[in-house]
C-alpha cells in the first residue's frame, strides 16, 4: 500500500458529501484512510455549510473536533449573503483554532469573491491573521484566482488559500500569477486534473514555500494528488514542506 | 534511497504487468506544453512501472485520421499497443483492415472527423470493429451517452472502453455496465474518495482497466489510487492489467468480411 514517508497535514477536507455515490464518508471511516496514508490530521469545513446551511454545517464540525480534535482542525465556514451571520459565526465558533480558519466558497454560495458582501469577513480575516481557504476555478466569474490579488494586498495579514489553485491548467497558471502578486497567497494543490509537470512548474515559479497539499476528501481520494507530490520531480526538502510544513506553519502549530 | 523515490512508493507495482488503455503520442497543438514522443512516453511509463499501452496519435486526434495513422504506424515499439483512428467509409475502414488492428480510438464529434456512431453512417464500421473484437476506445467527452447506448445495444459483441469518464457520473455509468457487460471503463478520471473500492465492492473489477491520460495527466495519480485501494489483490492486478490483456487478446484482427 502507498504511504507517506512522512506525516501529511492535509489542508482541504469536508464533512460529508451526501452526493453521488458516497461510500465511507463519516469521520471515523476517514481516518481509516488517513492511517493508512499517514495523513497526520485534516483541516475540514462541512459540505452542508459549503452548499446550504453555514450554521448548521459549523455545529457538525464542532461536534467531530469534540471527537477527534487532534486528528482534525475546522475550519469556520460563511455564508455572505445572511446579514450579520458571517461575523456571528466566527465568533461564536472563534474556539475551533487560532488563528481562526475560515472557508469561503463563492461558487456555491454565487457570490464573487470580491464582492462587497465579504468586505466584514475579509477585514476579521486580516485582524485575527486568519487563513482563509476559497474554492477557485479557471476564469470563474465567482471565484477566479487572479480576483485574490487585490484581496490580499488589501488585507495583508490574513493567508489565502486559493483551494483547488484553480483546477486546470490555464487556472494554475492564473494562480501563480496571483501568488505571483501578493505574498500572502498561497496554492493548494487538491483537484481531479493532475496535469503532468504543473506542480514543478509552480515550484520553480513560487517556491515550494507557497504551496499547500490538500486532499478535498471525502470528494477526491487522497491518494491521488499525494502520489502526485511524492513522485514530482523536486527536492525532497521542498515535498516535505508541501506535505507538511508549510501548512503547520500556517496553522502556527510549527 | 530517497524516502519518496519510485522505488519506495510504487515499488510493488512492478509485479503488477501495469498495461494502460489510455495514452497518447506525437505532437499536439492545444497541449503542446506536455506532449511526448514515443522515446519521452516509454520512459514516463518506465517510471510508473507500465509495461505495455495503448496509444493514440495526437495528429489524428487534432489533424486528420489518415496522417496520424500513417505516424502511428512508423512508431512501431513493442510496448505501445496502436489505437488507430478510424473514419466510416468504406475506403477507411479497408485501409484500417489492413493494419490488422487491435484497438481503435473514435472521436466521432470531433469536426475534424465529423461522423455518428448511429447505424445508418458507421454501420459497416463498427459492425468490422465488432466482429473482430477490436478493443473500441472512445473518450466520454466524443460520445453522447444515447449514442453510446445504440452502439452498445447494436453491436452487442463490441469490446467498448469509455475513457475519461470523470468521477461525477455513476449514476449514468453503473446502469450501463450492468446492462452491457462489453463496456468497459478506465481509472484516470475515476477518482472521487474510494470510488474504485466501492465500485469493486459492488461489482467486481472485471469492467475497470487501468489509464493513466499520458502525457497530459501524470501517472501517479490513478496508480496512487489504484495502489491504495483497499481491494483483493486478484482485482488489482485484473484492473492494472489483466482486463485490457484479456481484451486484447479476443481482438482477432483481420479483413473486411
Amino acid at each position: 500500500m502507498m504511504r507517506s514517508p512522512i506525516p501529511v497535514m492535509d489542508a482541504h477536507g469536508h464533512l460529508r458529501l451526501h452526493v453521488r455515490f458516497p461510500y465511507k464518508t463519516e469521520p471515523d471511516q476517514m481516518l481509516e484512510v488517513m492511517d493508512a496514508l499517514n495523513i497526520e490530521a485534516l483541516a475540514v469545513t462541512a459540505s452542508l455549510a459549503c452548499w446550504n446551511d453555514a450554521p448548521n454545517g459549523n455545529i457538525e464540525v464542532d461536534e467531530v473536533l469534540r471527537k477527534h480534535g487532534n486528528r482534525f482542525r475546522g475550519y469556520i465556514t460563511v455564508n455572505p449573503h445572511v446579514q450579520g451571520e458571517a461575523l456571528r459565526e466566527l465568533e461564536r465558533w472563534s474556539h475551533f483554532h487560532n488563528p481562526p480558519l475560515i472557508k469561503l466558497h463563492p461558487s456555491a454560495h454565487q457570490c464573487p469573491a470580491n464582492s462587497p458582501k465579504y468586505d466584514a469577513i475579509w477585514d476579521y480575516a486580516n485582524q485575527t491573521g486568519a487563513v482563509v481557504l476559497v474554492h477557485t476555478w479557471d476564469s470563474h466569474a465567482m471565484c477566479n484566482p487572479l480576483m485574490f490579488p487585490a484581496i490580499a494586498k488589501a488585507h495583508p495579514q490574513a493567508n489565502i488559500l486559493l483551494g483547488h489553485s484553480g483546477v486546470t491548467w490555464r487556472g494554475y497558471e492564473q494562480a501563480q500569477e496571483a501568488a505571483t502578486a501578493a505574498p500572502n497567497i498561497y496554492l493548494e494543490l487538491s483537484g481531479s486534473q493532475r496535469n503532468r509537470t504543473m506542480l514543478e512548474r509552480c515550484v520553480n515559479r513560487l517556491g515550494a514555500e507557497r504551496i499547500v497539499y490538500g486532499s478535498d476528501m471525502p470528494a477526491l481520494d487522497p491518494a491521488g494528488t499525494l502520489a502526485d507530490v511524492f513522485t514530482a520531480k523536486i527536492s525532497d526538502d521542498d515535498k516535505e514542506e508541501i506535505l507538511r510544513y508549510n501548512f503547520l506553519r500556517l496553522l502556527g502549530e510549527s | 534511497m530517497s524516502p519518496f523515490s519510485s522505488e519506495t512508493i510504487f515499488g510493488e507495482a512492478a509485479d503488477w504487468n501495469v498495461w494502460d488503455v489510455n495514452t497518447r503520442v506525437g505532437p499536439s497543438g492545444p497541449n503542446g506544453q506536455l506532449s511526448m514522443d514515443a522515446s519521452a512516453l516509454l520512459g514516463e511509463m518506465s517510471r510508473f512501472y507500465i509495461q505495455r499501452a495503448v496509444t493514440a496519435h495526437w495528429t489524428g486526434v487534432e489533424y486528420d485520421a489518415n496522417v496520424g495513422n500513417e505516424k502511428l504506424a512508423v512508431i512501431n515499439e513493442e510496448r505501445l499497443i496502436p489505437a488507430w483512428t478510424p473514419l466510416p467509409d468504406e475506403e477507411s475502414i479497408e485501409q484500417l483492415a489492413a493494419r490488422r488492428p487491435v484497438a481503435v480510438r473514435l472521436m466521432p464529434r470531433n469536426l475534424n472527423h465529423s461522423w455518428t456512431v448511429t447505424p445508418w453512417c458507421a454501420g459497416d464500421l463498427l459492425d468490422y470493429l465488432a466482429q473482430h473484437r477490436i478493443v473500441t476506445l472512445v473518450a466520454r467527452e466524443d460520445i453522447e451517452w444515447q449514442s453510446l447506448i445504440d452502439v452498445l445495444e447494436n453491436f452487442p459483441q463490441l469490446p467498448l472502453v469509455l475513457l475519461d469518464i470523470g468521477y461525477r457520473f455513476d449514476h449514468y455509468l453503473v446502469p450501463l455496465l450492468r446492462r452491457f457487460p462489453s463496456l468497459h471503463f478506465d481509472c484516470a478520471t475515476y477518482l472521487a474518495y474510494r470510488q474504485l473500492e466501492n465500485f469493486v465492492d459492488r461489482y467486481g473489477p472485471d469492467q475497470l482497466l487501468y489509464g493513466s491520460r499520458l502525457p497530459l495527466f501524470t501517472a501517479a495519480t490513478s496508480l496512487g489510487v489504484l495502489a491504495s485501494a483497499r481491494i483483493a489483490d486478484d482485482a488489482r492486478l485484473a484492473i492494472a492489467g489483466g482486463n485490457l490483456r484479456r481484451l486484447v487478446g479476443a481482438a482477432a484482427p483481420g479483413a473486411v468480411a
